[in-house]
């Protein structure tokens, strides 16, 4: 009885596997269908949005919506500068982007 | 991590050939979740919360959950091969438990690496994000080589309790660089769910 209870959950986690990677490919999403984005928009996705959340909303990372970066750093010198150099959790991205990108993300940031 | 108590299947080949079989298809499934991880455009989402507060929280605990239980499996593993003698006499049901709590824990990892997968991918941006990525992918890739190594007969005697060791040890690598380093990078107190 315990043994085909045992056979019943491997074959459960066969098709749990087989659906996992079906949803991997199944939710593709379209591409060239939506207006491209902004760079800022763009380096947010690729750095920031898998601890702050895809829209800024926080994950791992704070909050940056809701006007929660400017209020959190009311002079965007001040959040460059932060952005740039890094502290505790939050890493350093002086040394992976431009000063450029970095004015772009963080004005990106005082958008959402 | 799950299959102790299954039954070899009938293979060709010699002892070296069948070892060179299991471990390049091993190879091959850590491979693909390296490159669908790093073509895919991650999307960012967070796709399911269950009564979590937030798709990390659950990643968080399910990986914690899925460690614990392969704690458990390793003891059980331990006994199954006269390593330990807790308990003194073996449950005739014991194999079957190991294969249980493998698979449960198995099964706590997909929604995880499913979420890492579709939204983060294949990232390289500092040291515990690249060495959790790597570890992501050997996961499944001697994870593999596990479920492979217990039914395929003949191979080294050493190799299941080599590759059983590999798996929790990968386990608890991506453990550590992903839900270990999110609960202590909180402040302090009592973790969130």
């Amino acid at each position: 009885m315990f043994r085909r209870l045992v056979n019943v959950v491997e074959v459960l986690a066969a098709i749990a596997v087989v659906v996992v990677v079906v949803l991997l490919f199944a939710n593709e999403p379209d591409s060239g269908t939506t207006a491209p984005a902004s760079p800022g928009a763009q380096l947010f996705a690729a750095n920031c949005a898998g601890c702050h959340g895809a829209d800024g909303g926080g994950g791992t990372g704070p909050q940056l919506a809701g006007g929660v970066a400017a209020k959190r750093f009311p002079d965007v010198e001040d959040q460059i500068a932060f952005v740039s150099k890094g502290s505790g959790a939050m890493p350093s991205f002086g040394g992976q982007l431009s000063a450029t990108q970095i004015r772009e993300v963080v004005e990106y940031t005082r958008t959402l | 991590m799950a299959e102790a108590a299954a039954t070899p299947a009938r293979t060709g080949g010699s002892t070296a050939q069948r070892l060179v079989g299991v471990l390049l298809v091993g190879g091959a499934v850590a491979l693909a979740v390296g490159v669908y991880g790093k073509a895919h455009d991650p999307t960012h989402e967070q796709p399911y919360t269950l009564f979590f507060s937030s798709t990390i929280q659950l990643k968080v605990w399910f990986a914690t959950a899925a460690v614990a239980l392969a704690v458990v499996q390793v003891l059980l593993g331990l006994r199954l091969f006269d390593k330990i003698s807790v308990p003194r006499r073996a449950p005739a049901w014991l194999g079957d438990a190991h294969r249980l709590v493998g698979t449960i824990a198995f099964l706590l990892t997909l929604p995880v690496a499913y979420q890492c997968l579709w939204a983060l991918g294949f990232q390289s941006t500092d040291t515990r994000v690249l060495v959790h990525s790597l570890l992501g992918c050997f996961f499944y890739g001697v994870f593999t080589v596990k479920v492979l190594a217990v039914r395929v007969r003949g191979l080294p005697a050493p190799t299941l309790p080599v590759v059983g060791g590999l798996v929790f040890a990968a386990l608890v690598g991506v453990w550590l660089t992903s839900a270990l380093w999110f609960l202590t990078s909180r402040p302090p107190g009592i973790p969130a769910f």
